[in-house]
């Protein structure tokens, strides 16, 4: 089945999506990303549709996946597609098995097709029928996590720009917190170190799914990244940069002492 | 088997005309949708794609607020938007886990634009359940007819 492959071999956008095959590049270019497989828009669909082949060769492709598990979409039908449809397509965090992969397959399909994601379909003249690839990583338990801009997104200045929370980067994606921001210049020096104000933090719960966990107090405005975390993060601008092109928009975390990157994509405002 | 209940489509008047061969050949399309007690459905006004059969659980459709009826194990709704993927008449929630079977118009469009008879027998459905609509229009538009008024011809 080479429509479901590790994401080390996912190079066919037209297959996997851009999210995927990001991943796979990053993965080839020795750029640390969480474990994971790559599912094609077909593979996805017959998930969904109960396919027993699909799903037991899913399944199998899974199974040696450290468990919980990242359900994410990543859209294959439009170029830049995983951009336009942040928020209108599913991502499953903290999925506890295999086998729990196939619903949430389900889910993401259905997601593409929802009333929601449909009405935006129709407002930006893509009624056309959704394409929906999956990505299956290990989930972290991150220390903290966030985005990065290699290029500041609202000035252009030619510096980074990193916005930093403890847990899951869920927490700053969806506005949950006020995060810490970092700028870093091309050479490496930070620039700026500005504590946020980190009330909660989104962390994996056992029994599937996450929890939005109350952060003590003493931690809510102290920063979350020390000088050697925003020199990794630093060096993961210049690879990423090297690896897809000028201004990225980069979702990473810290686990176990570990940076991994999580997704990369152009930035989409300047 | 994968798909939705043939005996439960053959209750749609969508799909009254068509033979079973026929209802099985769309009932393979569905697939299985679950909703989450109290989750919306469908919204009026939204844009759609998605025909629902409900397998289990209940529902109920509200216009502007106010609730118009109940739905529950081999009710359906949105086969409008199959044809047209229209916007949604009605608002849908979930009144307990709900779990139905949901065939969308990207899978039902080309089976029907590849099967000229399912299409023609689909037209004649259609065109009885307007011709239903047009009686209603009709019945409703027309002025009392009651003894004090006298006889029409």
């Amino acid at each position: 089945m080479n429509d479901a492959v590790v994401l080390a071999e996912a190079s066919d956008t037209g297959l996997f999506g851009s999210k995927a095959v990001g991943l796979g590049d990053a993965i080839r270019k020795g750029i640390p990303v969480p474990p994971g497989v790559a599912l094609s828009a077909a593979v996805v669909e017959g998930a969904a549709a109960g396919d027993e082949d699909v799903i037991r060769n899913v399944t199998a492709l899974v199974a040696p996946l450290q468990t919980p598990l990242a359900v994410r979409s990543s859209a294959v039908d439009e170029d830049g597609a995983d951009a336009s449809f942040a928020g209108q397509h599913l991502t499953l965090l903290n999925v506890t098995s295999a086998a729990e992969v196939i619903p949430a397959l389900a889910e993401v399909w259905w997601s593409a097709n929802s009333d929601s994601a449909i009405t935006y379909r129709q407002r930006v003249g893509l009624f056309t029928r959704p394409l929906v690839g999956v990505v299956v990583q290990t989930l972290l338990d991150p220390d903290s996590a966030g985005v990065m801009f290699t290029r500041n997104p609202v000035s252009g200045a030619d510096e980074r720009v990193i916005e930093a929370s403890w847990g899951l980067g869920e927490a700053v994606v969806a506005g949950l917190v006020i995060p810490d921001h970092y700028r870093i210049d091309r050479s490496g020096e930070v620039l700026e170190r500005k504590p946020g104000r980190k009330r909660v933090a989104i962390r994996p719960v056992p029994t599937g799914g996450t929890v939005e966990e109350k952060v003590p107090v003493e931690l809510t405005e102290k920063l979350c990244l020390d000088d050697d975390q925003l020199e990794e993060l630093h060096e993961l601008a210049l690879r990423c940069e090297q690896v897809y092109g000028p201004a990225r928009d980069v979702e990473w975390a810290f686990a176990a002492g570990k940076l991994y990157l999580l997704q990369c994509r152009a930035v989409t405002r300047a | 088997m994968p798909g939705a209940p043939v005996e439960a489509l053959q209750g749609v008047p969508l799909f009254a005309e068509l033979d079973r061969h026929e209802v099985e050949q769309i009932a393979r399309l569905f697939k299985e949708r679950r909703f989450n007690q109290g989750e919306t459905v469908i919204r009026e006004g939204s844009g759609g794609a998605a025909f629902f059969l409900i397998d289990s659980g209940r529902a109920k459709v509200t216009l502007g607020g106010k609730e118009l009826a109940r739905l529950e194990e081999g009710d359906y709704f949105g086969e409008i938007a199959l044809i047209d993927g229209g916007p949604r008449s009605a608002t849908i929630i979930a009144e307990s886990d709900l779990v139905c079977f949901g065939l969308t118009y990207w899978d039902f469009g080309p089976l029907v634009q590849d099967n000229g008879l399912i299409a023609w027998k689909l037209l004649q459905s259609m065109a009885r359940e307007l011709r239903t609509a047009q009686q209603s229009l009709v019945f409703m538009a027309a002025p009392s007819t009651g003894p004090a008024e006298g006889a029409q011809s």
